[in-house]
């Protein structure tokens, strides 16, 4: 990076937040503070909705994700169109009848207190270690590459959204996030057209996606049962409308998105803008991370992309294997590079054999890269985060021109901070709503529950920090989130859908329900290996099962007619 | 609002969750196209 890509980034990392800061001047009542007012509109939302999802593992993550395993992760937005079309239908005009801050009050008002507590209480356990994710995931691969130190990256983005949420409260993060998202949106489009320009001239954009589509990148839908298989047009359909409607149903990083603005139908015209759009973003993200990949079959990649880590085990003793695991990786993309110029050239009686020395040239060089990460791993440099995260970035870093760098990072610094302030705000309003204010300080002034909902969003921030600072992952990071979101999502919708259309479960009823349920989430979890989206299913099913029988066994006097 | 104004309110409601739902079949549709013609 040089001085003018610094330009870039701190230019647009910092004016946003200033434009928000000046739109939001003034005092806030806590109505404005926590649900923002009526000059939201539905383009605003709408953006806010999508950048909330989005966060920086969408744009690190997956075009690293279709380098390594094609683009089928799109079927997991299978369920998500139809899921929004039921919040629309159902969640929102509940929410904005009732004129709720958090998507629990509902829970309150439908069951009794322990209910909304429970529902709250799955919120911010889940949320607080997500917002820990969003904000290590990117400072740990940016510091890396970078040389940045990782405590300052973290506490410097991290401080930033801290500041500008406590201050504005939802409606600053509406508008930071329509302006984030659209930079986000601008510099994605700028990398699809520079990686297609920098592709191999030998083939034509076609010839280079049909082959990439032999080497197994591309295949968007497949209609396989195996539940053992992450991504499939099921899972994504069935699995995916269940994690999208709890999602945007109860989860109030969402609810509070949606209602700010108060108007039903600005709501739902935000909501269903995400319908109609997140399929296409996700796949011209993907087809991206499928590019990139071309790219690097006439370019020679790094034997290895994280290449610190490579540089610390090279420095550490490991030196001669590596390198000569780099003699080797080096033939055989030799090699393959050569098989595939006879592929894009070669006769149809000719193809199935060029197609197999293709595969057979990958799988090797998959191999290789694999020992290669065998021998950090031996070299204790072991990475905290898989791979294929470095693999988008390390292209930005050596591909694209100056200026065009500091802007993709600051898209990627623009994506932490949206998703972070609107996780913050969301956890900020349901401690101050749904624990502070019932359990602590029921009589208080308006004043004072602003007052406690930006001390409460500050706190979560430094505990955002905290976690940052001291996490270490497992998993690569689109994987991190969505596993964590699906452990704890479905019996977070099953209590909703209880409340929506079982109307003679009472709260003990549905609180059993949803803590057996998520009792056997977890040892499905720790047991078994099934898809992760399927929990989402599971733990509503499980919910919506069992509620209705301790109802009408053990619950039996407490039955009524409540409903909505 | 009035029942009577309600109802074609909920009518262009509905119109708009499938135009949503088409134009979502639709993608799926061109997703598909878009796989086999590269497998």
């Amino acid at each position: 990076m040089n001085r003018l890509d610094y330009l870039v980034l701190v230019a647009t990392i910092l004016a946003i937040p200033l434009y928000g800061l000046w739109r939001t001047r003034g005092s806030a009542s806590l109505g404005q503070y926590l649900k923002g007012d009526a000059s939201i509109r539905w383009a605003t939302i709408g953006l806010s909705v999508l950048a909330t999802q989005a966060g920086p593992i969408t744009f690190l993550s997956m075009p690293g994700q279709a380098y390594e395993s094609g683009i089928g992760f799109i079927q997991n937005y299978f369920g998500q169109p139809l899921a929004l079309i039921v919040v629309c239908a159902v969640f929102v005009p509940i929410y904005q009848r009732l004129k709720v801050y958090t998507a629990y009050q509902y829970l309150g008002e439908r069951f009794d207190r322990k209910t909304q507590l429970l529902g709250a209480f799955l919120f911010l356990i889940q949320r607080g270690i997500a917002a820990g994710i969003t904000i290590y995931a990117p400072a740990i691969i940016l510091s890396a590459l970078l040389g940045w130190r990782l405590n300052l990256t973290i506490w410097l983005a991290g401080g930033l959204v801290i500041i500008y949420t406590v201050i504005g409260g939802t409606k600053i993060v509406s508008i930071t996030q329509r302006y984030q998202m659209i930079v986000i949106l601008v510099g994605m489009a700028i990398a699809f057209a520079v990686a297609v320009y920098r592709l191999s001239p030998d083939l034509s954009f076609q010839n280079t996606l049909s082959v990439a589509g032999k080497m197994g990148k591309l295949e968007a839908v497949n209609f396989s049962v195996d539940p053992h298989k992450r991504y499939t047009f099921w899972s994504g359909l069935i699995g995916g409308f269940f994690l999208a409607l709890s999602y945007f149903g109860a989860d109030q990083s969402q609810v509070q998105r949606y209602i700010a603005g108060g108007s039903l139908k600005e709501s739902r015209l935000g909501l269903l803008f995400n319908a109609v759009v997140k399929v296409p973003m996700q796949f011209f993200i993907l087809l991206l991370g499928a590019i990139v990949f071309m790219f690097y079959q006439f370019e020679k990649p790094p034997a290895y992309f994280n290449q610190p880590a490579y540089q610390r085990a090279m420095e550490s003793g490991y030196a001669p294997q590596l390198t000569q695991l780099q003699t080797q990786f080096d033939e055989v993309f030799t090699q393959k590079r050569a098989a595939i110029r006879v592929l894009s050239t070669a006769a149809s009686s000719e193809r199935e054999a060029a197609v197999n020395q293709v595969r057979k040239l990958d799988a090797e060089a998959h191999a290789l890269r694999d020992q290669t990460k065998a021998v950090l791993v031996q070299a204790g440099v072991d990475p905290k985060s898989k791979e294929s995260d470095y693999v988008f970035i390390t292209f930005i870093l050596q591909q694209m021109p100056h200026g065009i760098v500091g802007l993709l990072i600051a898209v990627i610094l623009c994506a932490t901070m949206s998703a972070m302030a609107a996780t913050l705000n969301a956890l900020g309003s349901t401690t101050a709503i749904d624990f502070y204010r019932p359990l602590i300080r029921p009589n208080a002034s308006d004043h004072h529950y602003v007052v406690a909902a930006q001390a409460l969003t500050a706190a979560w921030g430094l505990i955002a920090i905290g976690v940052a600072s001291f996490a270490s992952l497992v998993e690569n990071l689109i994987e991190a989130g969505n596993i964590l979101g699906s452990v704890f999502y479905g019996s977070i919708l099953g209590l909703f859908l209880t409340a929506f259309f079982i109307r003679r479960v009472t709260g003990s009823a549905v609180f059993f329900a949803a803590l057996f349920a998520q009792m056997l989430v977890f040892i499905l979890f720790a047991t078994t290996n099934i898809g992760y989206l399927w929990y989402n299913f599971i733990g509503c099913a499980a919910v919506l099962i069992l509620a209705p029988i301790l109802q009408h066994t053990l619950f039996r006097s407490a039955e009524t007619s409540a409903g909505v | 609002m009035s029942a009577v104004n309600a109802n074609p309110d909920a009518r262009s409601w509905r119109k708009a969750y499938g135009l949503a739902l088409s134009l979502f079949a639709v993608e799926v549709v061109l997703l598909y196209l878009f796989t086999v013609r590269f497998l």
